[in-house]
């Protein structure tokens, strides 16, 4: 270590050049780094909800559906209907849009003097402009289910033009058009933008806009905090400069690597914040320790301590992270695996490699004697009044806090069994939020925005399937958030009305060949049925965003699906209720799954490297507790576990290795020099535990600042990760170090 | 101001009278086209409907068509088995009535219909009809190219799907060779190509490909067995008929 120490201070110009010069390169890359917030794609590809999801992008049309609102007292007045009809043409008109369907170009069976009339509600060409045309046209729209809270509220003051995307544009920039086209119309009535492109966009706007007030706020508290640790200007820029360098290197290597930011992944900066200027913090706490003439020397002493203890938290925790790599089903979440174990690891390198040299660059020469200012360590701040009666309280009660901290993982334990999974993207708005308000106007309106589909394999010509179709539509409609449905079924159904033939599928093959020759080249067949006609579906919407809501939906689904799928005919399901039922499932497996893998991983690791078994339980233990006790407080006041709190687990488990192996590095070290547990104690409190301390308190109020975010996962990320912070700090600064004593005390029973 | 005024009338009254010129030279052209494509009496044919998919799968069909005049018609498709006998009779006034003989029954069609496309072809009701051009569009002369007049057509209607067609007309046979479809944005979104061949003493348009740009769809239709002027009578095309 002594060599190594000796080395870096001797090549210390080339690594201080050779690291900017790669942060340079690496970062000029992230320009091109794309943020891709779609959802779907965090399953994977062979996921069976995703892969007959995407299969309706490709074979009906798209099944991302974006809606626009137009609400006023009546809609059913011509320069409303003109307004419609301008917003649909526009839709129409813009690249990456595939169908578009509103009440003016909507399909309309009828009878007419005994005729059959198959074309539009609405004549586009010729809007109806009397009071009777306008009277009747409400009448036509209220007296069926294909309008009526479909396309038109059932107190006829809103309507929706729907649209779907082409599969494999940018949605987001398609969403971003279409709302800049429909604002410029500036339209009398008040138009609200929904589903999922128009959210993509708004969470995407919200991100930005939060990165560009809060993070600078973050920064700046955090800066102030290290400031008022250390006292010096290199205490608040080396943690933040080597943070801010692997967060580069590893968001530079995402893009020259092809990778994608998606939702979990784009918070892997705010993670390697909190995680990666721990290393650098204990590297220069140990520095400043180390006082002495020649800063050389110390220099090389505090390397040779502090290489071994901040080397072995590192691995841990990229071991750690890398468990989210083998123990996750989500895309996303082994992505945040492979980049955040990646930037962990860089984040040490940099620790200790960088910041030695770059601080002997600067200082070893310049400041030859800082004796004067030294003050002794007991007679600090925090010293004084915090560390050294904490100690001797920890030393003199251990078995109270043993308790203590027993009662609260009881307590906490009962939490766990009450947390709620939300990965519903409405979820993220606050209420005030346009978007959220346009989401709870289609559900009260409109029986939702949630796109559902049913998928027919089978002759679609066929009475059998035409049947099954409509007697599965029937038994989806009694579900309580399913108002509307939508099939080649029910067109069917209609013509063979109108032929006099009653409002039921006709029971011969031909006859439906027949009337289905009469709805060929209708814009709305492509969306319904395949051109080969071997594969129909139903659409339909879901109006609860409620994750039990949408389990107990796919469970109802399901049940009718076993019973009637058959050979001839075979039935499934998917849209964004599967999706998200698979997806919040699959996120609490890869949860429990990987932080499970994680703490084995770090229990063996740190046994290895300690060479004991023991010490390896005693330094997961900290990290155990935390995490279930933060789990608790998620069930007890009612955070759901989302794409951004399912992280939080993960940094109680990075912090929680480093505040364990430094307590436990220190406290041993000192221990078989002294032999004197309470000496131990309190110089591991003022050595490992300021540092410890100071790491806590800035992140923690660094991540306090996303409590004013307009994302709700961000503030309830921030919340909990200062949480995490103060949980992992609190258990190291406690029950760990009760449980050396105790096992000390023990140890030296034995030996006397 | 007063001279200015004047000079403002005069060119106006010019610009008005050349428009005039103008008008009656492509009301001339486009009345030419009129009695080129619909001056028989009558006219029956083998229709071959060709659908290319804009991935480029094909599908066909088959129709026999009599023709009486500008307005009386009836179309009956014989290809593929499960639409045989499917037929469609169009009178004067936009009456059209519909028979399914897989339900032994005659419906009558709305002419709302008429912006629709026919039976999945790229071809509206509206395109199908022989209604002369004249009486549906006011028509301007756009340009005189070697061999063609580029003629503009405004429907008269507020109804049609169109907000113009640019029709190129062969200068010397008077037939047109190809339509452009503009749609009421104002975008080009149809093309149609023909091709005409000489049967006997009239031009007939024996394929006509019309091109959807934005669907990236295609029909072709394929005239094959034309006769002219063989009599046909009002008795012909009657609902009677059409369930036969």
């Amino acid at each position: 270590m002594k060599n190594l120490a000796k080395l870096i201070i001797k090549y210390r110009i080339v690594i201080v050049l050779l690291t900017f010069g790669l942060t340079v390169w690496l970062g000029y890359q992230i320009k091109d780094l794309k943020l891709d917030a779609d959802i779907i794609n965090s399953l994977p590809n062979n996921d069976s909800v995703a892969v007959t999801y995407k299969n309706i992008g490709n074979q009906f049309g798209g099944n991302s559906m974006g809606m626009i609102i137009l609400k006023t007292d009546n809609i059913f007045k011509t320069s409303v209907l003109e307004n419609i009809k301008q917003v649909t043409d526009t839709l129409q008109q813009t690249d990456g849009i595939s169908t578009v369907t509103s009440l003016t170009n909507i399909i309309d069976i009828k009878k007419e003097d005994g005729g059959i009339d198959i074309s539009n509600l609405v004549d586009p060409y010729d809007l109806p402009r009397t009071k009777s045309k306008l009277d009747s046209l409400r009448a036509r729209v209220m007296s069926k289910d294909m309008y009526k809270g479909n396309i038109v509220s059932a107190d006829g003051t809103s309507t929706i033009i729907m649209f779907t995307l082409n599969d494999g544009v940018d949605k987001q920039a398609v969403a971003k058009i279409v709302k800049e086209k429909v604002k410029s119309m500036h339209l009398p009535e008040k138009v609200y933008f929904g589903g999922m492109p128009m959210m993509m966009d708004d969470v995407a706007h919200l991100m930005k806009r939060d990165m560009s007030t809060l993070l600078p706020i973050a920064l700046i508290v955090i800066m102030l905090i290290l400031f008022l640790s250390f006292q010096s200007a290199r205490g608040v820029i080396l943690p933040l400069l080597s943070s801010a360098i692997s967060i580069i290197w590893v968001l530079g290597i995402m893009q020259l690597l092809g990778f994608n930011l998606d939702l979990i992944s784009s918070n892997i900066p705010i993670v390697l914040l909190a995680v990666g200027s721990a290393y650098t913090i204990h590297v220069i706490n140990r520095v400043n320790e180390e006082k002495g003439k020649n800063r050389k020397k110390a220099l090389v002493r505090a390397l040779t301590y502090i290489t071994v203890p901040v080397f072995l938290s590192g691995i841990t925790t990229v071991f750690g992270f890398s468990s989210f790599i083998f123990g996750a089903y989500l895309t996303m979440i082994r992505n945040f695996g492979i980049f955040t174990s990646l930037g962990t690891l860089f984040a040490m390198i940099i620790a200790l490699v960088f910041v030695p040299a770059l601080v002997s660059l600067f200082s070893v020469y310049r400041r030859k004697n800082t004796k004067a200012k030294v003050k002794k360590r007991e007679n600090t701040l925090m010293g004084k009044w915090f560390l050294m009666p904490f100690s001797r309280l920890i030393a003199k009660h251990p078995k109270y806090i043993f308790a203590g901290s027993l009662l609260l993982i009881l307590v906490s334990v009962i939490g766990v069994f009450q947390i709620k999974t939300s990965v519903n993207m409405v979820n993220y708005f606050e209420k005030t939020n346009s978007t959220r308000i346009t989401e709870d106007l289609m559900q009260q309106k409109f029986g939702g925005s949630l796109p559902v589909f049913v998928v027919f394999k089978g002759d679609m010509q066929s009475p059998e399937v035409l049947n099954t179709m409509m007697e599965t539509e029937d038994y989806m409609k009694k579900y309580p958030y399913v108002k509307t449905t939508e099939s080649v079924a029910d067109l069917i159904k209609q013509m063979n009305n109108v032929m006099g033939e009653g409002s039921k599928i006709p029971n011969s093959k031909l006859k439906i060949q027949q009337l289905w020759f009469l709805l060929e080249g209708q814009d709305i067949m492509p969306q319904l049925v395949t051109k080969n006609l071997n594969e129909g579906i139903i659409q339909s919407r879901f109006g609860s965003a409620d994750s039990k809501d949408m389990e107990n939906f796919v469970t109802y689904m399901n049940k009718f699906i076993t019973a009637h799928s058959t050979k001839d005919c075979q039935i499934s399901l998917t849209g964004m209720p599967s999706v998200y039922v698979r997806l919040n499932n699959s996120l609490v497996r890869s949860q429990f799954t990987s932080l499970g893998l994680a703490i084995l991983l770090v229990i063996f690791i740190v046994s290895l490297v300690l060479k004991s078994i023991r010490k390896g339980f005693y330094a997961a233990v900290p990290i155990i507790v935390t995490i279930i006790f933060l789990f608790g407080f998620m069930g007890y006041v009612g955070i759901a576990l989302n794409v951004a709190t399912v992280l939080v687990a993960s940094i109680a488990l990075g912090m929680g290795i480093d505040y364990s192996i430094h307590i436990i590095t220190y406290y041993y070290n000192d221990f078989n020099e002294t032999m004197n547990v309470e000496r131990s104690i309190k110089n591991t409190m003022m050595v490992s535990g300021k540092a410890i301390i100071i790491n806590v308190v800035s992140v923690a109020a660094g991540f306090l600042v996303l409590l004013f975010s307009h994302i709700v996962p961000i503030q309830d990320f921030g919340l909990l990760v200062a949480l995490s912070m103060v949980g992992s700090g609190f258990a190291a600064l406690t029950l760990l170090p009760v449980i050396l004593i105790m096992d000390s005390r023990k140890y030296l029973k034995n030996t006397n | 101001m007063k001279t200015v005024k004047l000079s403002v009338l005069i060119s106006a009254l010019f610009l008005l009278v050349g428009f005039n010129v103008n008008a009656q030279n492509a009301t001339t052209i486009l009345k030419k086209m009129d009695d080129v494509m619909f001056s028989a009496k009558d006219q029956s044919a083998t229709e071959k409907i060709i659908l290319t998919d804009k991935d480029g799968s094909i599908r066909t069909r088959e129709a026999t068509i009599k023709q009486k005049g500008n307005s009386m018609r009836l179309f009956r498709f014989v290809k593929p088995a499960s639409q045989a006998g499917i037929s469609i009779l169009s009178l004067p006034n936009d009456v059209m009535y519909l028979y399914m003989p897989a339900f032994g029954k005659v419906r009558r069609i709305s002419s709302s219909v008429k912006s629709q496309n026919f039976a999945g072809t790229d071809f509206s009701y509206d395109d199908m009809e022989s209604k002369p051009y004249s009486e549906k569009y006011t028509s301007k002369l756009l340009k005189t190219e070697a061999g063609d007049f580029v003629l503009q057509l405004i429907p008269k209607s507020k109804r049609s799907a169109y907000s113009k067609i640019i029709v190129t007309v062969d200068k010397i046979n008077g037939y047109p060779v190809k339509m452009e479809f503009y749609d009421r944005g104002n975008k080009k979104f149809k093309v149609a190509d023909y091709q005409f061949k000489k049967i006997g003493k009239y031009w007939n348009a024996s394929v006509i490909t019309m091109t959807n740009l934005k669907k990236h769809h295609q029909t072709k239709m394929i005239m094959s067995s034309v006769k002219y002027d063989q009599g046909l009578s009002d008795e012909d095309f009657t609902v009677r008929k059409l369930e036969q």
